[in-house]
């Protein structure tokens, strides 16, 4: 049979390859094609309603156009197609950590410690060593080297060495021929302890103590357990004085976990050429990679990090983990793959849960309603470890100076160590907790000046391409369609204020980092924060290598899309390689909203390159130039006669021909932003998200019942690539932050031991729980995202805990400020309302009700005002600078220092600032040691 | 485990051959005579699809079913389910052609992260083998014991009256990509109108 032109052996000749008798003609030899254009037989016409308008499609782009424009080609950006890796879930096939069973394979368990705070005196394995089928004991001694996420804060051990900071801490691990003998090798250790006394409450932890849980030398805060303080302070405080309206709040929010439904497990085995494989549930392997490398003290390039498919992570798997290291301690012991998994309870050990806070937050607003300033101060509870701690210091102050413009903002904040498993990074990190006590500031504000919380917020809003207090650069910006899309959506008008008692519909905003602007390992100068690899062999598949960590919100569907899309190939052409240190470049890792920002914009530009590989060699092919040529499903064409072209495995082949199969790299570094203050790269980011939700509850007075019905979720995420993923991410994380708001805590009792380590006691919302969510996707094309996408995957979690708290005052006219609000909770608050108000029956309570102030008015002219100026300025009609505090007057061209005077950046308070810090605040009353002419 | 006051272990318990009928397969395995189904399904039988993500009856990532019912196998002993017929996550399928259930959660976004789904599709399964047209209260008893994290449940819903309607007849199920579907243009796809004579 001849296999049609262009694939013979030799050039020339007809492509006949058979003599007429049936005989081969010699050196004429054809070949058939390698590979494959895909599985439809036709070309799918351009899909124009997934081509944007502004190069000729039918996508609207009310947001305005964007660099990538050019490059789309209709194929999958924007529409709703499954995960790729969602058949491997549907059949059981995907495999996480404990579904690694290697040959030979024993099983590791690990010894915790029964005492808060203890010091080890010894430790006697020699029972556990003498009892037949133990195969390795490990114990701090194998240990010596500290690790933990962040470089400036390396405080932890894969065992404790010394002492024990909190139950559950590790003390040492064994391995065994099989679970039960390892359990009952775990009795075996004899171990003297020296009992310290422990810290549980965070404001002790701001005071001296006789022992500090860790010692950080000269830089050691007095001898408190303060880890980390921060001060800052922006803009003009004297417009603060003389306020119109003002709220103060001070809230308690219990800590709260992950519960993701996989507990942690890990895999190691150390192969024949003495290197560490290491399988496990990370959203950063990286810093595993890093930390195993100390640890072990052997080189990165000898260990090999796998990811197995992560069955939830939201910031709990974003550690490297002290079991991580005692699985390879211990396989390296004992010569063979060692298995750790753990048990329900262990995983709240470990925990790196949301910080149990205390929030103080004073705000104040002026006579036109402009908020002249944010007071915030907050104290929080980071448990035995530092873990991400650093930075959820500064995230709860800094991620509360958007959406707003602020006439000035102050921020205090403490992280102390408890004798309380460790806090750490959790979806929505370190800015979902002062989120919502500003967020329902603002409604308490509203109240007193008698206007709609809504108009309040729509006429206080940061214009997009504009400048935060603190300096943050703000690009594309859906705050306003977001509020407005909520208002209409819920029926707002009809319902604020006017519910009967017992129902309420309540307001919250959120604003959220897309990636942070600084990759926590490296200059970003000098490495990129995100590489992406591509090849494409003859086959015409495309191989992405990425160390994209795909935690089940789709980070490895994200690459694949905008890969698919560049390059006009069908998604199912797309393989994407995340799994292996050795195969994948260095990535950070998914945390910080950063993974679909940075990584699927490192894979455009890898696209990009074969794509003009691609185009180049169909230039040959065609003779016209590649401005002239359309790729669209698996064939590039002159564009004004779709006859004229070429396949794509035709000019694929081409442009193979010197060079077999076609690679390319392409990698992504955030711009050079902010400012220089200390603590300015917290909070950086490329981009930022905004979101608003309307939430309508039902509370029942006699109980103290809430009940979340609807939720209205606008969420802009510049660019939806997969809408069906977006929504997915909407509506989880609403759950998440219901769970939160509503019955989620993670309970210390009296004597500081975790009460509920499982999952019955630790209350996660049910099917039954969820409310109807309506998903609402604002997109603001952002300038510098994939396709315009910024994150969807933490900040949607921020505004439904205060849209709940507000929700709960209109139908029952109390503000509630301890998370979360159990009925109990409740049950008390509107007990205490009746005796004040002098009522019996619940029944009779008055629901608020709301009679508008003129402020009103104002308001809505001066929002109206801002939308057109928004949306010229969205659009990049108007280019003209705009930094916070220019509602207040000031010249957006001069710096604001020099035009007013009091205009202040600081990270350290005055003098006489002192007497009047806060909670968390205290802690500049401390000096470090270095001042004390101590510490070592 | 936390704690110092360990129980000694108890003497193992004798070990019993264990039959069922995993997946339409007759097992026969060696097993203690109180090892628990889940460890037996994971350890012995092979099938890692059935998750364990408590072990205390509280999250049905461990849903099987048995006999047409489905059950929690953390919270069951092997011994009580011997010689029942079992069905795993891996036996929805019928080769490679996915059951409407599981293609619909991958359609519908039913799965996130993925660790509770095979629990999720057994609660699911067994409901629509009962009832093909279910309204989401009925749905969502069929779900209640099973938690999924990433969710928020309203796109499971979604796939199972996705999975519902195919039941029903009314949608067609979609065929699997590792069927026999030999490349008819194996230099690539053709331009539908394309005049003769141009390089395709
Ligand atoms: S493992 Fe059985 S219910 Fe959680
Ligand atoms: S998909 Fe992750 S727990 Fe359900």
């Amino acid at each position: 049979m001849n296999m049609s032109g262009g694939y013979r052996q030799q050039p020339g000749g007809s492509g006949q390859t058979t003599r007429k008798d049936g005989k081969r003609v010699a050196g004429k030899q054809s070949f058939p094609p390698p590979g494959s254009g895909g599985s439809r037989p036709h070309m799918t016409p351009r899909d124009l309603d997934y081509i944007p308008e502004s190069v000729g499609g039918k996508e609207e782009q009310p947001a305005g156009s964007h660099i990538h424009d050019r490059v789309r080609t209709g194929t999958t950006v924007g529409k709703e197609i499954p995960l790729v890796d969602s058949n491997a879930k549907v059949t059981g096939q995907a495999w996480y950590g404990d579904d690694v069973r290697l040959p030979n394979e024993i099983i590791g368990k690990i010894l915790r410690s029964p005492h808060h705070y203890a010091r080890i005196k010894s430790i006697d394995t020699s029972k556990v060593e003498a009892l037949p089928g133990v195969l390795a004991v490990a114990t701090g001694e194998d240990s010596p080297h500290r690790f933990g996420v962040l470089p400036v804060t390396k405080d932890e051990h894969a065992m404790a060495v010394e002492k024990v900071r909190h139950v559950g801490d590790l003390v040492a691990c064994v391995a065994a021929i099989d679970e039960a003998t390892a359990m009952q090798a775990l009795n075996l250790f004899e171990i003297e302890w020296e009992i310290l006394d422990p810290v549980f409450d965070p404001k002790k932890g701001l005071e001296d103590a006789e022992e500090p849980i860790h010692w950080r030398g000269k830089y050691h805060l007095s001898k408190t357990n303060v880890q980390k303080r921060v001060f800052q302070e922006f803009g003009d405080r004297s417009l603060v004085e003389k306020p119109l309206a003002e709220s103060h709040g001070k809230w308690s929010m219990a800590g709260v976990h992950h519960g993701f439904t996989e507990p942690h497990a890990v895999v190691a085995h150390w192969g024949p050429n003495g290197r560490l494989q290491l399988y496990t549930p990370q959203q950063v392997p990286h810093y595993t990679h890093r930390a195993l490398s100390t640890v072990l003290d052997v080189p990165m390039h000898q260990i090999n990090v796998i990811r197995t498919f992560v069955g939830g992570g939201f910031g709990g798997k974003s550690d490297p983990f002290p079991h991580e290291m005692c699985a390879a301690i211990l396989a390296r012991k004992s010569g063979r793959p060692v298995r750790i998994t753990f048990d329900r309870e262990e995983v709240y050990w470990i925990n790196r849960g949301r910080h149990p806070s205390h929030i103080e937050v004073k705000m104040t607003a002026d006579d036109e309603a402009r908020i002249s300033g944010f007071d915030i101060d907050a104290l929080i509870d980071g448990g035995g470890f530092a873990s991400f701690g650093h930075v959820t210091s500064y995230y709860n102050g800094v991620l509360a100076t958007a959406p707003y413009e602020l006439g000035s903002f102050h921020y205090t904040g403490a992280r102390v160590w408890t004798n309380k498993p460790a806090s750490g990074a959790m979806r929505g990190h370190g800015a979902v907790n002062t989120r919502c006590a500003v967020e329902v500031g603002l409604d308490e504000m509203a109240e007193s000046m008698q206007v709609d919380p809504i108009d309040l917020r729509l006429a206080n809003l940061l214009p997009p391409h504009s400048r935060t207090i603190s300096g943050f650069r703000i690009t594309s910006n859906g705050m306003r369609e977001a509020l407005e899309k909520v208002r209409e959506g819920s029926n707002w008008d009809e319902k604020f204020r006017q519910l009967p008692l017992g129902k309420g519909i309540g307001i919250g905003c959120g604003f959220f980092i897309s990636g942070s602007g600084l990759p926590i390992h490296w200059d970003p100068n000098r490495f990129p924060h995100a590489t992406v690899h591509m090849q494409v062999d003859m086959d015409g598949g495309v191989t992405v290598h990425t160390g994209a960590a795909d935690i089940g919100q789709g980070s490895t569907t994200a690459v694949a899309q905008v890969v698919s899309e560049v390059l006009a190939l069908p998604i199912e052409m797309i393989h994407v390689r995340s799994h292996e240190s050795d195969t994948s470049p260095v990535d950070l890792g998914s945390y910080s909203s950063r993974v679909t920002f940075m990584n699927a914009n490192a894979a455009i530009r890898a696209a990009l390159e074969i794509r003009e590989q691609l185009l180049n060699a169909a230039w040959e092919i065609l003779g016209y130039h590649p401005d002239n040529l359309v790729l669209n499903d698996r064939r590039i064409y002159y564009k004004h006669d779709p006859a004229i072209g070429v396949s794509y495995l035709k000019a694929l082949h081409k442009a193979q021909e010197d060079k077999g199969s076609l690679i390319a790299s392409g990698a992504y570094r955030s711009p050079p932003m902010g400012g220089v203050h200390k603590g300015a790269a917290a909070g950086l980011a490329p981009a930022y998200s905004f979101s608003a939700y309307v939430a309508e509850v039902d509370v029942d007075v006699e109980t103290g019942i809430i009940r979340c019905t609807d939720v209205w979720a606008a969420h802009d995420c510049g660019k939806a690539l997969n809408p069906m993923a977006v929504k997915g991410q909407i509506i989880g994380s609403c759950h998440m932050g219901l769970g939160q708001v509503l019955s989620e805590k993670m309970v210390y009792g009296r004597t500081g031991h975790l009460q509920n380590a499982n999952l019955l006691e630790y209350k996660i919302p049910s099917v039954h729980e969820m409310p109807n969510v309506e998903p609402i996707i604002i997109e603001s094309c952002d300038p510098e995202g994939p396709f315009g996408a910024k994150e969807a995957g933490e900040g949607p979690l921020l505004p439904i805990l205060p849209a709940v708290v507000n929700a709960v005052y209109d139908a029952v006219g109390i503000r509630l400020r301890n998370l979360p609000l159990t009925p109990d909770v409740v049950f008390k608050g509107i007990e205490k309302m009746l005796k004040e108000m002098k009522i019996d029956d619940p029944e009779d309570l008055p629901s608020p009700r709301l009679t508008h102030s003129p402020l009103q008015s104002t308001l809505v002219a001066r929002a109206q005002e801002h939308k057109v100026r928004d949306k010229a300025r969205q659009r990049t009609e108007d280019t003209s600078p705009y930094v916070n505090g220019v509602l207040f007057g000031f010249d957006p061209t001069i710096p604001l220092e020099d035009q007013v005077e009091g205009w202040r950046t600081a990270t350290e308070p005055n003098p006489e600032q002192l007497a009047e810090l806060g909670l968390a605040g205290r802690a500049w009353l401390k000096k470090e040691q270095r001042e004390m002419g101590g510490g070592n | 485990m936390v704690g110092s006051e360990h129980i000694e272990m108890i003497p193992t318990p004798a070990k019993k051959v264990w039959s069922a009928e995993v997946n339409g397969t007759p097992v026969e395995v060696l097993v203690a005579s109180n090892a628990v189904l889940l460890d037996v399904l994971r350890d012995k039988v092979g099938t890692l699809g059935v998750k364990r993500g408590c072990d205390l009856g509280t999250c049905g990532c461990c849903t099987v079913m048995i006999d047409g019912t489905p059950r929690l196998s953390c919270l069951c002993l092997a011994g009580q389910v011997q010689d029942s017929a079992i069905t795993t996550v891996e036996g929805l399928a019928d080769g490679a052609h996915l059951a409407p259930i599981q293609s619909c959660f991958a359609e519908y976004g039913g799965s996130q992260c993925g660790f509770c789904t095979p629990g999720f599709l057994i609660s699911a399964q067994a409901l629509l083998n009962e009832n093909d047209s279910p309204t989401d209260k009925e749905i969502a008893c069929a779900i209640e014991g099973n938690l999924c994290r990433c969710t928020g449940y309203q796109q499971i819903i979604d796939s199972i009256q996705g999975a519902a309607a195919i039941h029903r007849g009314e949608v067609e199920a979609a065929k699997p990509a590792s069927d026999p579907h030999p490349d008819p243009h194996p230099e690539g796809p053709e331009e539908p109108n394309m005049p003769p004579g141009h390089a395709r």
